[in-house]
């Protein structure tokens, strides 16, 4: 049963287009994660399903209903803010049980649910205070207990953890995810943070523009973007785009690489969309950690300019075909600034992107 | 070594009292000073001119009889009530309705408040014309046809108080509404947006929840428009002059008249002090609130 639906739908102000034709199509239990830089209306598309704006065209089923005339109230969602929302003069309790007033729930079944929903998120110490007592994560977590208290077709994260700190927002994040495979509902959650859409999404639709760049799996998304931006947006440090053009040596396709050495001949040959291109401009998309330090004549040398160490891993920053590139080595392979360091491609990692249309072409 | 300091410290801590001698004592002379006066003449025979011979309750026993006296409080109950409930009622309303972001809302915004601008006495001579039978809306609804047509609450002893309130209410309601929408635009939109998923309907939204998040709005609003309605003098004056008769007199202008047209001065100063009673029986209890609030953090 498809939990979720969203058919060519637009969104205009006057000549400004928001969203451009969006359609995504997610089952039930799905965790459905919309990202992009700001501005690239996936708020909005978040206010048209929950029902607080309206589609100029298009239409959003959520389980099987069409919903583009029905209001919020009966869609059956249940939507977390980012800012909380929760309501100043109402203490925990009557926060969470003023949604089920409003719907007519019994007042000992309202209790019954306050009492699940707090054990639940462990904050039956929290039901007297006001949210003005209460922390940041205390708040978020009386706001997804305000939520999961409707037990909806579907819950709306609108950029849930953005407020908090970064140690909390780690800790928020697994419980989110711990939350989602307890209940098996459909989430569709809207984030900014590339690392929230990697750990969290079952789906993740990558925006810019008002147009979905790329629906796809997370690992998907990660291994083979569609285009540039998304691998540019999706991955930190970025993926490294080095221009190249595509060459023929005798059997093989492949591109030449030079960094302070003698130019490494890499072979593609394996990819037969690259046959018609020989001779053509290219980039090459290459993670920083599909480089690894090899001592060997196939290695390509490079001039270390920069390391960066974070514990596990070391970047090293060094100069390819021209271009800033940053490889993740081992801490113990890296060497210090100025020295000179062999690496290796994993060559069936690394994407092939068309420079004009920005588009992956292998 | 202490010498320079001590001598920059002197200036330090003199210069401040020096500056603020002046306010503090002419505040302390005019202000509490002729209250005090006041208050001491309200226990004296005094008529035209002040008399200091200690007279003792006399003035307010005279003023708890005097049937006019009584009309003017009576009025004030029914001015205070009417004035602030329909301005905060009114003011709010409006306050809501420009918080839904219509088109235009600046100039809107302006229109209503703009009677602010304007003095009471401005006010209560404009609503005289605009009120009088003879030259506004009852001439002009005879002139249109509607021959049946009568306003003439201006002229009638038993209405002419509720004119006061309709000038008062256009006066002050676009206040209201301003001091309400800057709170309203305090409010963050999440939570409208919270509660619309949660099923509540607009007026529910309002009235159970953001309503309440302003009633320190509530509170200063209510402090502001009591102050105006008992101290209300100049509007009076200007709309009916506490006529006919003295149908429209409120406490203050009770006092006027006793005090400095109709010779009594010591039952004007009776009423003025009956006027602070009323005044600080509101305000010191808010004010102590407030501070105490503000001294727990």
């Amino acid at each position: 049963m498809g939990a979720l639906a969203i058919k060519n739908v637009t969104k205009s102000f006057g000549d400004t287009h928001i969203l451009k034709g969006i359609n995504i199509d997610i089952e039930a239990g799905e965790f459905l994660i919309l990202v992009g830089p700001s501005g690239c209306g996936k708020s909005t598309l978040m206010n048209i399903i929950a029902g607080l704006e309206q589609a100029t065209s298009g239409e959003v089923h959520i389980a099987d209903r069409v919903v583009n005339n029905v209001a919020p109230k009966d869609r059956d969602i249940a939507m977390v803010f980012q800012s909380y929302a929760l309501y100043p003069t109402m203490n925990v309790r009557q926060n969470i049980a003023f949604g089920m007033e409003t719907r007519g729930v019994p007042k000992a079944e309202q209790n019954e649910i306050i009492n699940r929903v707090a054990k639940m998120l462990q904050m039956d110490h929290l039901l007297d205070r006001k949210p003005s007592a209460l922390s940041g994560g205390q708040r978020q977590r009386v706001a997804m207990g305000r939520a999961l208290a409707r037990d909806p077709k579907l819950f709306l994260f609108d950029e849930p953890l953005s407020n908090l700190d970064a140690k909390l927002r780690v800790e928020m994040r697994v419980e989110i995810k711990q939350l989602h495979q307890r209940l098996k509902t459909t989430i569709v959650y809207v984030t900014h943070d590339q690392i929230e859409a990697m750990t969290l999404g079952d789906k993740i639709a990558v925006m810019k523009d008002g147009v979905i760049q790329q629906f796809g799996s997370p690992q998907d998304i990660y291994e083979r973007p569609a285009n540039l931006f998304v691998a540019s947006f999706i991955g930190s440090p970025s993926m490294n785009f080095i221009p190249c053009h595509l060459v023929q040596q005798g059997e093989q396709i492949g591109v030449t690489l030079q960094g302070n050495g003698v130019p490494q001949f890499i072979a593609l040959s394996d990819r037969a969309e690259l046959k018609d291109r020989v001779g053509q401009k290219v980039i090459l998309g290459v993670r920083p950690e599909q480089w690894d330090v090899e001592q060997s004549e196939h290695a390509l040398q490079c001039a270390v300019k920069i390391t960066e160490p974070t514990g596990p891993d070391t970047m090293v920053y060094s100069e390819v075909n021209g271009v800033e590139m940053i490889a993740r080595v081992h801490p113990r392979a890296a060497t210090a600034a100025g020295t000179s360091l062999s690496l290796i491609l994993d060559v069936k990692k690394a994407v092939v992107f068309d420079p004009e249309t920005e588009l992956r072409i292998a | 070594m202490s010498t320079p300091n001590a001598h920059y410290g002197f200036a330090e801590r003199w210069l401040p009292r020096l500056v603020l001698a002046p306010s503090f004592l002419l505040t302390l002379v005019f202000l509490y000073g002729f209250i005090a006066w006041n208050g001491y003449l309200s226990f004296t025979n005094s008529r035209l001119l002040p008399n200091y011979e200690w007279a003792g309750l006399v003035q307010y026993a005279t003023l708890f009889e005097n049937e006019r006296w009584w009309v003017a409080v009576r009025n004030l109950g029914i001015f205070a009530v009417l004035f602030i409930g329909g301005a905060m009622a009114i003011g709010i309303t409006l306050a809501i309705l420009l918080d839904q972001k219509v088109r235009g809302e600046g100039a809107i915004r302006t229109l209503y408040l703009y009677p602010m601008a304007l003095s009471f006495v401005v006010t209560g001579t404009a609503w005289k014309w605009m009120l009088n039978p003879g030259l506004g809306l009852e001439k002009l609804m005879h002139d249109w046809g509607f021959t049946s047509f009568t306003f003439d609450w201006l002229v009638n002893s038993e209405m002419s108080i509720y004119t006061v309130v309709i000038a008062g209410l256009w006066q002050s309601s676009g206040f209201v509404m301003a001091l309400f929408l800057a709170g309203l635009r305090g409010v963050d939109d999440s939570i409208i947006k919270a509660a619309q998923i949660d099923g509540a309907t607009l007026p529910r939204i309002y009235w159970k929840i953001i309503l309440p998040a302003l009633r320190p709005v509530v509170f200063s609003t209510l402090m502001i428009l009591s102050h105006i309605a008992i101290k209300s003098f100049d509007l009076v004056m200007a709309l009916t002059g506490g006529g006919p008769g003295f149908s429209s007199d409120l406490p203050a202008t009770y006092m006027y008249s006793m005090a400095f047209t109709r010779g009594q001065t010591g039952l004007g100063a009776a009423s003025a002090m009956m006027m602070l009673a009323t005044v600080a029986a509101i305000v010191v209890p808010y004010l102590y609130s407030e501070l105490r609030k503000d001294s727990h953090g």
